[in-house]
């Protein structure tokens, strides 16, 4: 198990100098002059020279890729020109945010996908299983950025049930900074109304990030039930008096779980690039947002952070998704 | 049997004659597609879609409203007989805009997948077929590409090489490649191990003869049912670029980017956005329908219920 | 977990985003708090390094300067400074200071503090620089005692008293006690205030929400009643423009800024909203490259002037504008109103025959910011007028830092480039240098214009100290640059806030940049 594990954990950090080799090149295809961008509008030619040998960007290309990889070994991230913080000190910040959103997604694709497919599976042919199937079609198809819109017009903005943006009310207190996810912060700190605050914030952005997740979880639940069910020792199961819902329960979840387990990786990554999208609508001061406000401003530094940020969760979290692979199907280790 | 005996036939029956095979695969393949509602269903939308982006240009009441026409007496009206999903901004129809702007999706989602299967396919041929330390290059850089999700990588591209079509086609390629690779990859290799496959390299022929023959036929059909599939989730990438800001420039009626705008309209002009929207979510909606359809048709045996 | 409370923040969330609150959300005791929004974050909040409508904004709160503009048309009033002189030859200024004003940790503003501030301000030579650097050496502003300041110019400018409530004045005391190495303290300035102003930072995060609390005794007092003076303000980031205008209409926000002609002409037919519309000072105009490319060509600058449909500028912003009637700002002194071109089609087809390619088939690139509707509209509408002559355009959206870099040299400008300059001032000698040589490279010269005759008038009317010969000079150089046309004067727009009808106090002033609003008298009334 712990070579399974060496293995892999090497296998990330040669994917992660990969990826840092990307973003370099990426920033420096550029049009844009980046010594005059960091400058800043109000610099004079001098000023606009003395940042590009600040920067090192008048040094050969290899010279500048080490320096780059050298202040990412120290944390550096560069400085970000709109916010005028560090890029670092600004992820630290909108990291949390989006982790819960995506966390909170992918709690409730669970939570209702399972069981749906696992229902879809049982009642096969029906009505249900049938609109169940046009949920999981649609759920990937539909434009996430579309449908937030819509949900924010119909049910925030024309109904009033929910509000239209932000993590919390400008009247709430925030609570004290624990984890930097709002709503698990709040109710450590026994901050109730905050918490309930925070949890009607999360709703319209945290169900539209989930709908693709919940769609491929709905169809692989079924999948692997409809097939279980067909399999020769739930007939023998059943032949023998087992009640069904015990055959079910047992029997089915536990297969279907490893591909759940797969897609919700796969999907992880999918989700927190949709934060691009949905936390932009709903004005979400997450990763998505702090991404797409730089890139607008061609504010090169935080784009790249972001990148660099996201590629390593969306690793990490595949390689928790391969160790549970590996510790619950041994099979796998050997890969 | 002589032949003498053969009777003469016309072309059309020597035809039948000969590739009986193929025509009676052909058959069956339609038949299996249609028993799918689903699948006619993508089949139609998809059908419905490439005769917009074909005829739009001629059919839509406003022709000159695709191309920055300005008429500022008719901005914002709601949905009426005369602007079916009412006016912009500017004053334009919105349904003419949204009928032209099938015609770029179109092209921007063929090139990013013809683009990104041009690339990714020989790369992963190469891969599966000759196998060893080109393989591992191969999939290691891929593995790097597949590392970050699409949007966010394409976002990053876009930034810095600035907003634009060109641009966003670019980087949408740059995201899509991978996924060739990764399924030709798995394809070839599994089809190296076929047992003709051997008998051909006994034989002696050349690795080009095998994969002329043998290995790109028979790769043709995953190819093409994640071809379908991807042109409905290029097309909503693309718009997802568009939407962010970084799409077409005014006044090119880009889905996405007239999203992008008409969500400063909301809500008192909710009708803007919500044309669009549904433009996209339908070709998505069908190119996956259809896509499915091919997959359970053409390789029954992924059962994916 | 007390569920109970927990659903009733839920709750109160949900019922708050449907309430129409009379009174709005945030108090403190029995006073207000009062919230403003607009898209604009200020990142850096040190006065002597930079200057924008939300960053000036927080400035006036927590600084003063000495003096300031009030009233409209504006006029210049004492505030730190009661009164003040000029010696004959106009170089040299004293000002006597009052002697009531403090800072916030209590020390009195002095002379001294005013030196520092003013020296500090020339010395980093940023932001707010460039309106004395040409006039005023650090070493020549003198505390000559505790109340008494003294400015020697290097030549005679008439125009320096209208600069000065530009000028905030910082403590030294907590500057230097501050300031890292040798960086004067701009580390620390950028998210502190070291100010004797009406507000205190309470909670600051630059790019969302900055919390002001109310100073209760300012030494300048409070203008409205003491029962009614509020608890604090708060600036509200909100980069969109449909989610600021939701939050007001559910009472979050209490004024709002940068909402679009089409948001506040929604906005001023509900019974709750009061729109202030007031007529701007800043003209937007379209700067042409004279220097290269197609639009070098005189004639070709003229037919694009006379086939804009000006008309569409009005309708874009639904009335609230006025078309340009000169090249001068209206707030400007000496300004005078010319006959500015208008669409004309067959003198447009004129010029254009007159030009290297009569028929058109090129192709203009128009750049102008990403993000602001209004201006894409614009040009939307150009590119529509140009249609007919055969001209092209290229609607190009960028960063306002990208295209301020573009301008910067007549090889990279583009040919057409939106621009507002907003006049901070009354002062003529800054408009006309926007058309001089040395404007090259500033945001406010895109076009390049180099023309002998406009430079020698600038400089002439810059020292002339006698008034009608001033005024003669300015409409010299005014009729010369319409004639010239380096920019097509498009129009100044309305500045337009929408805010809650129980918002009092509210003030219009002339020269506050785009968004800008004067918090200091702004009061909720009780219901």
């Amino acid at each position: 198990m712990l070579r399974f594990l060496a293995r892999r954990i090497g296998y990330l950090a040669l994917m992660l100098g990969g990826l840092v080799l990307v973003t370099f090149v990426i920033s420096n295809v550029t049009p844009a002059d980046p010594a005059a961008l960091a400058a800043g509008p109000d610099a004079t030619p001098a000023m606009v020279a003395t940042m590009r040998q600040e920067y090192g960007l008048d040094r050969p290309l290899p010279e500048q890729f080490a320096r780059y990889v050298g202040d990412l070994l120290q944390g550096r991230l560069g400085r970000s020109i709109q916010t005028g913080n560090a890029v670092t000190e600004d992820l630290l910040r909108y990291v949390p945010a989006s982790l819960q959103l995506v966390l909170l997604a992918m709690g409730f694709a669970c939570a209702v996908g399972i069981p749906l497919g696992v229902l879809s599976a049982v009642r096969r042919h029906s009505l249900f299983d049938h609109a169940v199937r046009v949920l999981a079609v649609s759920g990937v198809a539909l434009p996430a950025f579309w449908i937030a819109l819509l949900l924010q017009l119909v049910l925030a903005v024309w109904a009033g049930w929910l509000p239209t943006g932000g993590q919390l009310s400008i009247a709430a207190d925030p609570p004290p900074v624990l984890t930097g996810m709002v709503l698990l912060d709040s109710l450590l700190a026994g901050q109730w109304g905050t918490a309930g605050d925070a949890a009607a914030h999360a709703v319209l952005p945290a169900f539209v990030l989930s709908l693709p997740c919940l769609a491929s979880v709905l169809r692989v639940n079924r999948a692997e039930m409809i097939e279980v069910l067909g399999s020769d020792h739930v007939t023998a199961a059943r032949a023998h008096g087992v009640a069904p819902r015990r055959v079910v329960g047992l029997l089915a979840l536990k297969n279907a779980m490893l591909p759940t387990l797969a897609i919700i990786g796969l999907r992880f990554g999918w989700m927190l690039g949709s934060t691009v999208l949905v936390e932009t609508v709903f004005d979400w001061p997450g990763l998505g947002l702090y991404a797409v406000n730089a890139a607008i401003a061609a504010d090169f530094k935080p784009v790249m952070g972001v990148t660099l940020t996201i590629g390593l969760l969306f690793m990490l979290a595949n390689l928790l998704v391969d160790l549970a692979y590996g510790w619950l199907d041994p099979r796998t280790r050997g890969a | 049997m002589s032949d003498a005996a053969l009777p003469a036939l016309s072309r059309r029956a020597r035809f039948r004659a000969e590739h009986a095979g193929t025509l009676r695969g052909a058959r069956f393949f339609v038949w299996t597609f249609s028993r799918s509602p689903s699948a006619l269903l993508g089949l139609a939308l998809v059908l419905a879609f490439l005769l917009l982006a074909a005829i739009g240009p001629w059919i839509v009441p406003y022709p000159e409203d695709a191309r920055g026409a300005v008429n500022l007496g008719r901005r914002l009206l709601p949905p009426s007989a005369a602007h079916w999903f009412g006016t912009d901004e500017m004053g334009n129809d919105i349904l003419t805009r949204v009928v032209v702007g099938t015609r770029t999706s179109f092209w921007i989602g063929l090139t990013i997948t013809g683009l990104a299967a041009l690339v990714g396919v020989p790369l992963g041929v190469a891969a599966g077929y000759f196998g060893g330390r080109i393989r591992t290059a191969i999939m290691r850089v891929t593995d790097v590409f597949l590392a970050v999700p699409g949007l966010v990588l394409a976002l990053a591209i876009v930034a810095s090489l600035g907003p634009g079509i060109l641009h966003g086609v670019l980087a949408l390629t740059l995201v899509w490649w991978p996924g060739y690779v990764r399924l030709i990859e798995a394809k070839a290799l599994t089809l190296r191990g076929e047992s003709y496959v051997e008998a051909a390299r006994t034989m002696g022929a050349s690795h080009g003869w095998i994969l002329a023959r043998h290995i790109l036929p028979n790769c043709v059909s995953p190819i093409v049912v994640k071809a379908s599939m991807d042109m409905g989730m290029a097309i909503l990438a693309a718009a997802s670029l568009g939407f962010i800001g970084l799409g077409a420039k005014s006044p090119a009626p880009e889905w996405g980017a007239m999203i992008s705008v008409g969500r400063g309209y909301m809500p008192d002009w909710w009708w803007y956005p919500a044309a669009p929207g549904l433009f996209i979510f339908l070709t998505v909606l069908g190119f996956n329908l259809f896509g499915d359809g091919l997959r359970d048709t053409l390789d029954p045996r992924s059962n994916r219920g | 977990m007390d569920r109970r409370s927990f659903l009733s923040g839920a709750v109160a969330a949900v019922a708050a985003s449907s309430l129409d609150p009379a009174y709005g959300f945030e108090r403190e005791g029995s006073r207000r708090i009062l919230v403003f929004s607009g898209n604009q974050p200020v990142p850096i909040l040190d006065p002597h390094q930079r200057y924008d409508w939300s960053t000036r904004m927080m400035q006036r709160c927590l600084y003063d300067a000495l003096v300031r503009y009030e009233g409209t048309p504006a006029r210049i009033i004492p505030w730190l400074a009661e009164r003040w002189e000029t010696s004959a030859d106009g170089l040299r200024w004293t000002f006597h200071l009052t002697d009531k004003a403090r800072f916030h940790d209590g020390t009195p503003l002095d002379a001294e503090a005013v030196r520092f501030s003013f020296e500090r301000g020339l010395r980093l030579n940023k932001g707010i620089s460039w309106m004395l650097s040409r006039h005023l050496k650090p070493e020549n502003v003198e505390a000559m005692d505790a109340r008494t300041v003294r400015f020697t110019l290097e030549r005679a400018y008439p125009d320096f008293l209208a600069f000065l409530p530009l000028w905030f004045v910082v403590n030294p005391k907590q500057v230097l006690a501050n300031q890292e190495g040798d960086d004067h303290g701009q580390k620390w300035l950028t998210n502190a205030e070291a100010g004797s102003g009406p507000f205190r930072i309470r909670r600051w995060d630059g790019q969302g929400v900055m919390a002001l609390e109310a100073v209760p005794d300012y030494w300048k007092g409070w203008p409205m009643a003491e029962p009614d003076r509020p608890a604090g303000v708060i600036y509200r980031v909100v980069r969109e423009a449909a989610p600021r205008k939701a939050a007001l209409q559910r009472g979050e926000v209490d004024v709002a800024a940068n909402l679009t002609p089409d948001d506040i002409e929604g906005l001023e037919r509900m019974p709750a909203m009061e729109v202030a519309n007031v007529p701007g000072a800043a003209p937007f105009a379209i700067m042409m490259n004279t220097q290269k490319g197609p639009t070098a060509d005189l004639n070709l600058r003229k037919a694009i002037a006379h086939a804009f449909d000006y008309e569409a500028l009005l309708t874009i912003h639904k009335g609230q504008a006025r078309l340009m009637d000169g090249p001068f700002p209206v707030v400007t002194a000496d300004r005078v109103a010319l006959d500015m071109p208008r669409r004309n089609p067959d003198l447009a087809k004129a010029y254009m025959a007159k030009t290297a390619a009569p028929e058109g088939g090129f192709e203009l690139e128009y750049l102008h910011v990403a993000g602001l509707e209004v201006q894409r509209q614009i040009g939307l509408v150009l590119l529509a007028a140009l249609q007919p002559l055969g001209i092209r355009v290229n609607v190009v959206a960028q960063p306002w830092p990208t295209l301020v870099g573009r301008g910067a040299s007549p090889e990279t400008a583009a040919a057409m480039t939106a621009v507002y300059v907003t006049p901070v001032t009354t002062s003529p000698d800054t408009v006309a240098s926007q058309y001089a040589s040395s404007a090259a490279g500033q945001f406010w010269g895109i076009h390049h214009l180099r023309d002998a005759e406009i430079d020698r008038m600038v400089e002439e009317a810059a020292v002339e100290l006698d008034a009608p010969k001033r005024a003669a000079l300015y409409a010299a150089i005014q009729r010369r640059v319409v004639d010239l046309q380096p920019v097509i004067f498009c129009m100044t727009a309305n500045q337009q806030w929408a805010m809650r009808n129980y918002v009092k106090g509210f003030a219009a002033q002339p020269l506050n940049l785009t968004g800008e609003v004067d918090l200091f008298p702004l009061y909720a009334a009780r219901a």
